[in-house]
This record gives C-alpha cells, structure tokens and sequence, in this order.
C-alpha cells in the first residue's frame, strides 16, 4: 500500500494514551513510527523522531507524573502537510521548571553536575521545534516538530 | 536526578501472576483511513513481543488486529475518515486483550459473525473478500462481536500468553 497517498491538506491525528511507567515509551516510540513511515517519512527521520519521544516520554514518566504509576501519558500526533508534530501531556504531578540552568557536559564530565538529565538537549538536537507549555486542563505539554525534510525548517 | 526507586522499575511484562495485579492499558486513536490499520499493528506488536508473546503469536495478533480494524475503517465507519477507530490493549499477566470499535455507521449483523466462508464458492466469484472474521476467529484464543459503549461495533480478541 502507498504511503504518501493523502492529499496534503488533509490533517492526520492519531491520538495514544499508555500508563506512566518505564516500558511503555517503547509503545508509543513504536506506534508513532508506524505513524510517521505511513506518511512517508524516511528512516533516518523516524529514527530521529524515535528517540526524542523515547526521551519526552521518560521525562513524563519519571517527572512530570513524579513516578506515579497509576498516572497516565497522553500523546497526541499531528501531520499537516511537511511537518509532524507530536505533543506528550502528563498529569503535572511535578510542573516543569523551565528557570532552572541547563548544566554543561563539562560539568557532568567533572562531577559537579548529575549525568543523566540529557533528554531535552539531546531532543533539541534531533527535532525541529521543542518546547514545554502549560496544558490548559493542567499538567505539562511537551510539544515537539519535526519536518518531513530536515533542512526544511531553516529554508 | 531523582528516580522514584521501586515505582517506576516494575518490568512491564508482568511476570508475576498476581490476581491483584492491576490492568495496564492503552488507548489509540486512529482516522478511518486505509493504512492507518498498520500503526494499531505496530502498537500492539511492539506491546505484545515485550509481555513475551513469540514470534508466531505476534504475527497471528497483527493479522487480526489488520482485520478487524479494516473492518471498522471500511464497513463500521464508511471510510468516512472523521470517523474514529478506537483500540485498546489490555495488558493482564497472562493474556493480552484487544477491542477495536467504530462508530456504527454500518451495524454489523449476527449472522455476518458467525457465517464460515466456503473457499469453493469463493473461488468462483471476483469478491474475494468477507474471510476477515473467519480469519479472526481461526487466530485469536477468544473472540466476542458486541456493540460498544459509543454504540459502533466492537469486536473483543484475546489471545493467551502461554509459558
């Protein structure tokens, strides 16, 4: 079956909820990459997108929903035309400090700083847009896009 | 960076075989577009290789599952892409349960579940289709047609984790 048979205006949405504990970020990893190849994206792209939303949804496992196991995860997958965007929501059991200072590999390479907490850095690297907002039904929106191309979002 | 110890390590194939042992489940989502039946296989593939389901079984659940969602996208919903499939995937330590629902826009008769294909007639004639149930039945341990909450069509799969 083909995969870029949608006519471009038409917005694609799937919609996945799993529960906030470690394993199942391998669900969603694998079910958006279904997602993403049926809309043609290529692998190098997948694998791209795989990891970041591996890495946002551990943080909401293990952050925003503080390790909660009874919580959930909420994940959201839009396509309009090029880009894709997917949006994880947690319940805000533990809001996101955007103020807090980013600590440097050098810091981590030296011991001054923990050495997990890598996640947004390494999902900034892979994706064309990350950002954290405020869901209006509360908790943590963590919204990140990726084009179809990567050279796409900086023409 | 503090981990909950204890909370979040819990391996999720659930290998003890504790009654009290909570469902886990997952929801998904998907247009009523042809193709879209491929992300519900990966979903539940990629659940049931990890609760330990071999290779064969994989396959037989993605079969079913292809079957059963087709059907919701093409009969229940009309093609109608507005139109929801839902899935859902229970995790239990010993078998994994699977629904799928349309929206009903076609409900699907008694008889349409239980009819047994004939291949010789099939043979003779140019629709080769309508063997998706009988597939279904013939690859999952339980199998239930129902109507579901929304009012659509539901089918209930269950396939058992043998070990």
């Amino acid at each position: 079956m083909c995969a870029v048979t949608e006519s471009s205006h038409k917005l694609s949405t799937i919609e996945l909820s799993v529960p906030s504990e470690l394993g199942y970020e391998k669900v969603v990893r694998d079910t958006i990459a279904a997602f993403a190849r049926r809309l043609g994206f290529d692998n190098e792209r997948i694998d791209d997108l795989k990891t970041a939303i591996g890495e946002a949804c551990i943080n909401a496992i293990e952050h925003g929903n503080g390790g909660v196991p009874d919580q959930r995860i909420s994940v959201s997958c839009i396509c309009e035309d090029e880009r894709l965007t997917v949006e994880v929501r947690d319940r805000g059991v533990k809001p996101y400090d955007g103020h807090a200072a980013v600590p440097s590999i050098e810091q981590k390479l030296q011991g001054i700083a923990p050495l997990r907490g890598m996640g947004l850095m390494l999902i900034a690297q892979l994706v064309d847009e990350a950002d954290f907002t405020n869901h209006p039904a509360g908790g943590n929106l963590f919204r990140l896009s990726l084009y179809r191309r990567r050279d796409a979002a900086h023409p | 960076m503090p981990v909950a110890h204890g909370q979040v390590n819990k391996s999720m194939t659930l290998s003890n075989s504790d009654a009290e042992t909570p469902d886990r489940i997952v929801e998904l989502r998907l247009p009523s577009r042809l193709g879209y039946e491929k992300v519900a296989m990966d979903a539940a593939a990629s659940l049931a290789r990890r609760m330990g389901f071999n290779g064969d079984r994989v396959e037989a659940l993605r079969t079913a599952l292809a079957e059963a969602v087709t059907n919701a996208i093409e009969h229940g919903n009309e093609r109608d892409s507005a139109m929801k499939v839902l899935v859902v995937l229970i995790v239990r330590p010993d078998e994994l349960v699977v629904s799928v629902a349309d929206q009903g826009l076609k409900p699907l008769d008694h008889d349409q579940t239980t009819h047994i294909p004939n291949i010789e007639e099939t043979l003779h004639k140019s629709d080769k289709g309508g063997w998706g149930i009988w597939l279904i039945r013939e690859l999952m341990d339980e199998v239930e047609f129902s109507t579901a909450p929304s009012g659509g069509n539901q089918v209930r799969m269950v396939i058992h984790l043998e070990q």
